[in-house]
């Protein structure tokens, strides 16, 4: 019992001072007040490193499109967005969907240069912090939730309370859910993938053979990358998906 | 609630992080995405527009074809035509020639025949002269005074007339 207890310690201490020696960039644990109320400092410097990222990104693909000869960057963001239209218009009608094509690109292509920009030692994805996958989810609640008043008028808080009006409860839970699991889906993925980043790092100076750390560590960096996609992914698919359901128009 | 964000961390990043988010999705919306569509429409035109001019091109290259088939069966038609016309002419030729060959030949038999007769007729006159002038002689040698030359030369008349009568 002691012994675990111990053991526990010692890896908390371990993963500690891991972050302790990854934190370069002397960034401050608690919370930091501007004057708007705490903040996390290193959250939101990341997330402005990953906007940059991405509008860099995005204008230097979109700088000089080419009709007939696209470059490699053109190519990429051009497919993302063919594929992110194809899913919105299987899900959404065309009309609908042209209109939120840009949110989910945006949407999407935030998403994954976060999810992506952890994998950097040192660095740390802005969606590792609960506080950007929960306001990224209540966004796309709002939005859904408005979606669904505009394109269905008042017959949109019908749905409250069908099949049933004792459903009501029940409704506004599984409402509320969707935003809550958006958010936590997201964050305890990137989370644990960092953690786990950090942990395999401070392996490396306790087992220095080449199977202990360094592998196990190269190969969870490429899951990661996986695991940023496919997060990325879900978190849009599922908005698509939420989107569809109110707008859909019922006869 | 209190201690839930407590536990959670939650604090004002969540607000700001939506207003970074937005600062984003607007930045996005005026600076890259008109491109992106803008490129994209132009993409489905210009291969709308290539398909559609492939399979005008098409169409055209199926209409010259059909000319050109109907050209060549025209063309074989008459090549057919040609020949056959040929081909008559020169049998009305053959016949033609072979007729006149026929013919020359009759004629030259014909003439070759009047040749005969004529040096047949003329052989018999001169043969017949001579016998009667040799029948003269020998007449004359005979009989000399008693018969007159008058009677004489009925005589040989008469016998002469009867050796024409015999056939030669």
């Amino acid at each position: 019992m002691s012994a675990a207890a111990a053991a526990h310690e010692a890896s908390k201490d371990m993963l500690a001072m891991v972050h302790e020696n990854l934190n370069v960039w002397g960034f401050p644990h608690e919370a930091v007040n501007f004057g708007l109320g705490p903040m996390n400092l290193k959250t939101l410097v990341m997330t402005w490193i990953v906007m940059a990222l991405v509008i860099l990104f995005t204008v230097a693909a979109t700088r000089s499109m080419q009709l007939k000869r696209p470059g490699k960057l053109q190519l990429m963001v051009e497919e993302m967005y063919s594929f992110l239209k194809g899913l919105a218009y299987e899900n959404l009608d065309p009309k609908k969907g042209a209109s939120l094509m840009c949110l989910l690109f945006s949407l999407f292509i935030f998403l994954l240069f976060c999810n992506l920009w952890g994998l950097i030692p040192t660095m740390m994805s802005p969606t590792a912090d609960v506080n950007t996958t929960l306001g990224m989810a209540i966004g796309v609640f709002i939005t859904v939730q408005i979606l669904g008043l505009y394109y269905r008028k008042l017959s949109y808080f019908k749905h409250f309370v069908e099949p049933f009006v004792f459903f009501l409860p029940l409704v506004i839970i599984e409402e509320l859910s969707k935003p809550l699991t958006l958010a936590f889906r997201l964050y305890g993925n990137i989370y644990a993938g960092e953690v786990l980043i950090a942990v395999l790092l401070g392996l490396i100076p306790l087992t220095i053979t080449i199977f202990g750390g360094f592998i196990a560590s190269v190969v969870w960096l490429s899951f990661s990358i996986f695991v940023g996609f496919i997060q990325a992914f879900i978190f849009t698919m599922l908005t698509i998906a939420y989107i569809g359901q109110v707008t859909a128009e019922h006869h | 609630m209190g201690a839930v964000v407590q536990a959670l961390g939650l604090n004002n990043t969540l607000v700001a992080q939506i207003f970074n988010f937005i600062v984003l999705l607007i930045f996005l919306r005026i600076v890259v995405y008109p491109h992106i569509v803008r490129i994209l429409e132009e993409r489905q035109n210009y291969i709308e527009k290539n398909v559609t001019a492939a399979e005008e091109e098409r169409k055209q290259a199926e209409s010259l074809r059909q000319q050109y088939l109907a050209e060549m069966q025209k063309a074989k038609d008459e090549a057919r035509d040609i020949i056959q016309k040929a081909t008559k002419a020169g049998e009305e030729q053959a016949r033609e020639i072979i007729e006149a060959a026929k013919a020359e030949a009759n004629r030259v038999k014909e003439s070759a025949l009047q040749d005969i007769n004529r040096e047949k007729e003329k052989a018999v006159a001169e043969l017949r002269d001579h016998v009667a002038t040799l029948s003269i002689l020998v007449a004359s040698k005979v009989v000399s005074e008693k018969i007159t030359a008058d009677i004489q030369r009925s005589m040989i008349d008469e016998f002469i007339k009867e050796a024409g009568d015999l056939p030669c």
